[in-house]
């Protein structure tokens, strides 16, 4: 085997080598050029930031953007009329609180439905898994409107409660497939092993399956993490820049705002979700194409 | 005694699945059966701006009202166009990334982690971040553009006609791409080997390889990708609103942003569930045509 994978390795001729890093090239730059703007615009004076052309290697840096976003103002040091300081930690707040508490409830539910739609079909389940498939298609944006007015009516308007309910619109038939998918791959010994040493079947869910399979749980934790860290439409009409997109879309239209503030808080909502799936890549990745082809 | 449970195992088997399912199965009918039937029904209803009642029932003519406006058409038009850039720029450049990322080479583990980034990006992000890299006066594509002389001076690409639109189709792609190329990467590495090399003994060239072999292989994964890809480019909103607001004038305003005027601007509920029944609608046919035309082509 190794052998040949060295013998593979040789065959490639140097005018395909040179094509294949040609090629990395040019998808570095496209990814991280974005990215890397994002970054200098963070770290830079807006005084810097009006060079033209930009400087995208800048001759020196500051973290006083990140200060004045995380901490409000820093004694008047170019962080224009915002209050951007005062209001984005608690909005990351209210962003952990709800993408939090929807990973922990729809783990459970979307678990429970998962495993019994894998191992205990009844009547109408294939029916209700497509439906679940089906509900991709249905625009998010097209059906808001009942949710404002019911939520007006019952008072959760710019509440966290108002994203935790409505969100499940999304995530809840996220985690039902990738669960669903996880589940139907996992041996189905186990269950008749588990029953035969007399184990109920909700011990034997508890105690044995959720064990095992805790990486597919991870993955569509992550997924559902990101789902509702990510949403802006829902937090735009339902809150009053709960929320850190909501929020960052407010700044743009603030007047005298600063891009290099703006940057900063930017970078921020981008972390969590980036180090999160960076860390579970394998299981995510898995999760999300295990079904695929279906 | 043995008989007897088996017989009465399955019956219980089923009503504990059913029980497992139904919290899902309660929370979805609620929350998502329950709110599509409504907008359906506003659709048919003249609704009063507060939203406290259906108001009187209009029938089709929100519907009529709507086909009949060069508003939406020209909405539609611009839908379109977002969607056909979308959905061949995220196929092809994901499936181009895939097919680099599947060759070896020295930091590939990394290239594949940089893979990501872009889809971990929340898509309001991707909006903002874009706006400014594209932005006339602070802008980094300026400056890379004049920096390789292409240009001697700073364009601004969001408030000129012309190049709104193909920009905003961009920063959504340069998302987009990413997804699809982590999901055909994992379907490339699952591809034998064996059954290039062969190929290649055979004397097939890289474009029969690539054509007779990858993309068959790569089918069912590639009906998934662009499915996805259709429904995100019919769903677009956050992109196009952290970008240009649907403008300058109406160059960018897909379906989605006309929805939002309808329902948060003007709060004409009527017409605003009657716009995105129709875009559900579009959605729905666009996917499934989608799926309708690879499955055809396979039984060739």
């Amino acid at each position: 085997m190794a052998s040949s994978a060295f013998e593979r390795g040789r065959r490639r001729s140097p005018a395909t080598s040179i094509a294949i890093y040609l090629g990395v090239l040019v998808f570095a730059v496209w990814i991280l050029l974005p990215v890397w703007y994002l970054v200098v615009s963070s770290l830079i004076t807006p005084s810097q930031l009006g060079i033209k052309p930009f400087p995208l290697v800048p001759s020196s840096i500051t973290f006083d953007n990140y200060f004045a976003v995380l901490f409000g103002n820093t004694g008047g040091k170019g962080i224009g009329s915002t209050d951007m300081g005062t209001r984005l930690v608690p909005a990351i707040g209210q962003s952990l609180l709800v993408s939090s508490v929807l990973v922990v409830l729809n783990l459970f539910i979307a678990g429970a439905a998962a495993y019994g739609l894998s191992r205990y079909p009844f009547r109408g389940a294939r029916a209700f898994e497509l439906s679940v498939i089906a509900t991709r298609i249905v625009p998010a944006i097209a059906i808001i409107g009942p949710f404002f007015v019911a939520f007006r009516v019952i008072g959760v308007l710019n509440t966290p409660w108002a994203l935790v309910i409505s969100y499940n619109v999304f995530t809840l038939p996220l985690a039902i497939m990738i669960l669903k998918n996880y589940f139907d791959q996992l041996p189905r010994e186990i269950e008749e092993a588990a029953k035969i040493d007399g184990a109920t079947r909700l011990q034997t869910l508890w105690i044995i399956i959720v064990p095992i399979a805790r990486p597919g749980l991870v993955a569509a934790g992550v997924l559902i993490f990101l789902e509702a860290w990510s949403e802006f439409f829902y937090a735009l009409v339902l809150t009053n820049q709960l929320t850190v997109p909501p929020l960052l879309a407010g700044f743009q239209s603030v007047q005298q705002f600063n891009w290099n503030a703006l940057a900063a808080a930017t970078v921020m909502s981008m972390l969590p979700p980036t180090v999160l799936v960076l860390i579970f890549q394998r299981h995510v990745v898995g999760a999300l194409t295990a079904g695929v082809g279906k | 005694m043995a008989g007897a449970t088996d017989l009465l195992g399955p019956k219980a088997d089923r009503a504990f699945g059913l029980k497992l399912v139904a919290p899902a199965m309660i929370i979805l009918i609620v929350l998502l059966a329950l709110p599509t039937l409504l907008t359906v029904v506003y659709s048919l209803h003249d609704v009063p701006a507060s939203g406290s009642s259906f108001g009187p029932f209009v029938g089709i003519e929100n519907f009529t009202i709507i086909f009949s406006s060069p508003v939406f058409w020209r909405s539609a038009q611009v839908t379109l166009t977002f969607a056909i850039g979308f959905v061949v720029l995220s196929t092809v450049i994901g499936l181009a990334m895939a097919m680099l990322l599947n060759q070896r080479f020295i930091g590939r583990g990394l290239a594949r982690a940089l893979l990501i980034i872009p889809w971990a990006t929340p898509w309001l992000v991707i909006g903002i971040l874009w706006k400014w890299f594209a932005d006339g006066s602070v802008g980094g594509l300026n400056a890379v553009l004049m920096m390789l002389g292409l240009t001697s001076d700073y364009h601004p690409f969001l408030s000129d006609p012309n190049t709104a639109l193909p920009i905003t189709v961009l920063a959504a792609v340069w998302r987009q791409a990413s997804f699809a190329g982590i999901l055909l990467l994992a379907g490339l590495q699952t591809l034998p080997e064996e059954l290039n090399e062969a190929a290649q003994l055979d004397g097939a060239n890289w474009w029969q390889r690539f054509s007779n072999i990858t993309l068959p292989w790569l089918r069912p994964v590639l009906i998934t990708v662009t499915v996805f890809n259709v429904i995100y480019a019919f769903l677009q909103f956050d992109v196009v609103f952290a970008m240009t607001q649907g403008g300058p004038g109406d160059t960018t305003q897909v379906l989605s942003v006309l929805i939002y005027r309808q329902l948060f601007v003007n709060t004409n509920i009527g017409l605003g569930s009657a716009l995105a029944v129709i875009l559900g609608v579009v959605a729905l046919i666009g996917g499934l045509t989608i799926v309708r035309l690879f499955y055809r082509r396979e039984m060739h």
